[in-house]
């Protein structure tokens, strides 16, 4: 007890120094990695495709300033980031009865073998354009296809979760004759939960490009409605500015929330540290 | 004896075997496509515009055969191919140079990394879509716009697969090879080509499968020929049934050349590190193309 206490002084320090030299060579990387894309798109725009057809960096810095403040921004972000969230809440609802299914049966696991092999490669324009047929211009369609294209790899996640849960607590729980219920309860979800949400982090990146791209075909507000108007109308600063706030607040997302939650769901089991 | 032990079984016979039957594997898949047959035929159900299984694969079978839609259009099925598969073919093969270029580029050099990194995590950020866009303002209608959209939705995964490659040879094993005074060439055999091809053939994989998407894409908006404009073709002339038609001869194309070819060769590629995986693990790896372009 004394000894671990003794310890923990010193390294808790190292610790922090530790940390905060983390901190500063992240933020060098930033500023680095920042400076170099800004330098690439510079040079690209002065001297090889031509400031008409890849406007400098300032240019679309003005513009998305001029997005953001004339509450454009939130108007459009809003509903996607709305439609997101429900997206990927239908894929948790689906994926978890098909993913459990698939973890403790081998019957379903062949069932859904296909399916979720396939869904991966299905080019995402299938879904914009089916979407905008069957449901024409709505908000489902978004959210529609989020859930599609997230559904397997929250369902893949699920059975790959049930495979790890650990059977001693299984075992345990039947010789104290719980019931089945209660088992799932306590000792299933709680385990296959941070498992079901790393299958919504790693569909992430897939789903919102699938989104947008469903906005650009049929929707009336959004981000990728936006980035449809301003290429009817032959802007490409316009464009350009609206991908990228689109693309930076993504990155954002998925950086610091995303991949925080993952690691709080996760906290119980230091030796995933996904 | 024995034998009296085992007739019993053997007498439920056809009973016995329709059971064992319906609990098996490739029941279980023929169920999931009826499955998917009766969903689709439900929506058409419901949604009158939207055309059923039967319609879809009428329009189909005159489409492949080449015969006369409502005798007007002439079926066309070939032709769409031929013209996508060369723009598709240069585009991936061009976006595999370059982001092998890239790829070593940056791998090799911590400069270069910390320099380009995050320009490359935007390019892997940016949907196809955009592409399609810019290249049509850029270069207007044609092949180059298809091309050039196919090649920058492919080639930062790519590069990105390249530099894992690169900074996955383990750390012990150099110093080990290095202080065993192992040849260059067993190094190169044995160390630096079995890391970097599983890499490569990953990246080839994403390639493909984005590039078959950006150039479905570019078609749909730049082009007068091709698959992904006939499925336009179809869509724009109200005809719903030839746009669902050609989206499942476009997603068969992909998926028999992601599951017959990509999906081997990456096993193979990868067999040294993946061996024991199990089976479900080895499936989140296949499917997790999680950072595809769509």
């Amino acid at each position: 007890m004394s000894s671990t206490t003794a310890e923990r002084g010193p390294r808790g320090t190292a610790h922090l120094s530790l940390a905060g030299r983390r901190r500063v060579r992240a933020v060098a990387g930033l500023v680095i990695g920042v400076g170099g894309f800004l330098l690439v798109w510079t040079l690209l725009s002065e001297f090889v495709v031509g400031e008409f057809l890849l406007p400098p960096p300032l240019e679309i810095g003005q513009v998305m300033w001029k997005i953001v403040r004339s509450g454009a921004f939130i108007h459009h972000f809003v509903p996607t980031i709305l439609r997101l969230g429900y997206g990927f809440a239908l894929a948790l609802l689906i994926g978890f009865p098909v993913g459990y299914l698939m973890g403790t049966s081998r019957w379903w696991r062949a069932f859904f073998h296909d399916i979720v092999m396939v869904a991966g490669s299905i080019p995402g324009i299938t879904y914009a354009v089916m979407a905008l047929v069957v449901l024409g211009i709505s908000i489902l369609g978004p959210v529609i296809s989020v859930g599609l294209v997230s559904m397997p790899y929250v369902a893949i996640n699920v059975a790959e979760g049930l495979d790890s849960v650990d059977r001693r607590l299984v075992q345990m729980s039947d010789a104290f004759e719980r019931r089945r219920p209660s088992v799932v309860r306590h000792v299933l979800i709680p385990s296959v939960a941070p498992f079901a949400f790393a299958g919504v982090r790693l569909s992430f990146a897939l789903a919102w490009k699938v989104e947008q791209l469903t906005e650009v075909f049929g929707s009336s507000s959004g981000v990728g409605f936006q980035i449809r108007s301003e290429f009817e109308d032959f802007s490409i600063p316009g464009m350009l500015a609206w991908v990228l706030l689109f693309i930076a607040f993504m990155i954002l997302v998925e950086r610091f929330l995303l991949a925080r939650l993952e690691r709080y769901l996760f906290r119980w089991r230091p030796e995933e540290k996904r | 004896m024995s034998r009296a032990l085992v007739t019993p079984s053997a007498s439920e016979g056809p009973l016995a075997s329709i059971g064992r039957f319906l609990r098996s594997d490739l029941f279980a898949r023929l169920a999931s496509y009826l499955f998917l047959l009766a969903v689709w035929q439900l929506v058409a159900l419901y949604e009158d515009r939207f055309p059923g299984p039967a319609e879809v694969f009428g329009f189909l079978w005159i489409e492949v055969t080449g015969g006369r839609h409502g005798g007007v259009v002439r079926g066309e099925f070939l032709g769409p191919f031929a013209a996508t598969l060369p723009r598709f073919s240069l585009g991936v093969a061009i976006s595999m140079v370059l982001g092998v270029m890239t790829g070593v580029a940056i791998g090799g050099s911590k400069l270069a990394e910390a320099l380009l990194k995050d320009t490359l995590l935007v390019l892997v950020a940016l949907p196809a879509i955009i592409w399609a866009f810019l290249t049509q303002m850029w270069l207007g209608l044609g092949d180059d716009a298809v091309v050039i959209t196919t090649f920058l939705s492919a080639f930062p995964f790519v590069a990105v697969n390249v530099i894992q490659g690169i900074q996955a040879i383990p750390r012990d094993l150099r110093r080990m090879s290095g202080a065993y005074h192992v040849s260059r060439y067993r190094r190169l055999r044995h160390m630096q080509i079995p890391a970097v091809t599983g890499y490569l053939f990953a990246g080839f994989r994403f390639a493909v499968i984005i590039g078959w998407n950006a150039v479905l894409l570019g078609e749909w908006f730049s082009a007068s020929d091709g698959v992904g404009w006939r499925s336009r073709y179809w869509y724009d002339a109200n005809r719903y049934k030839g746009f669902v038609g050609w989206v499942i001869l476009f997603i068969g194309f992909i998926v028999l050349l992601d599951r017959l070819v990509l999906v081997r060769l990456q096993r193979r590629a990868f067999r040294w590190r993946d061996a024991q995986l199990s089976e479900t693990e080895r499936q989140a790896e296949e499917i997790d193309v999680g950072t595809t372009g769509a």
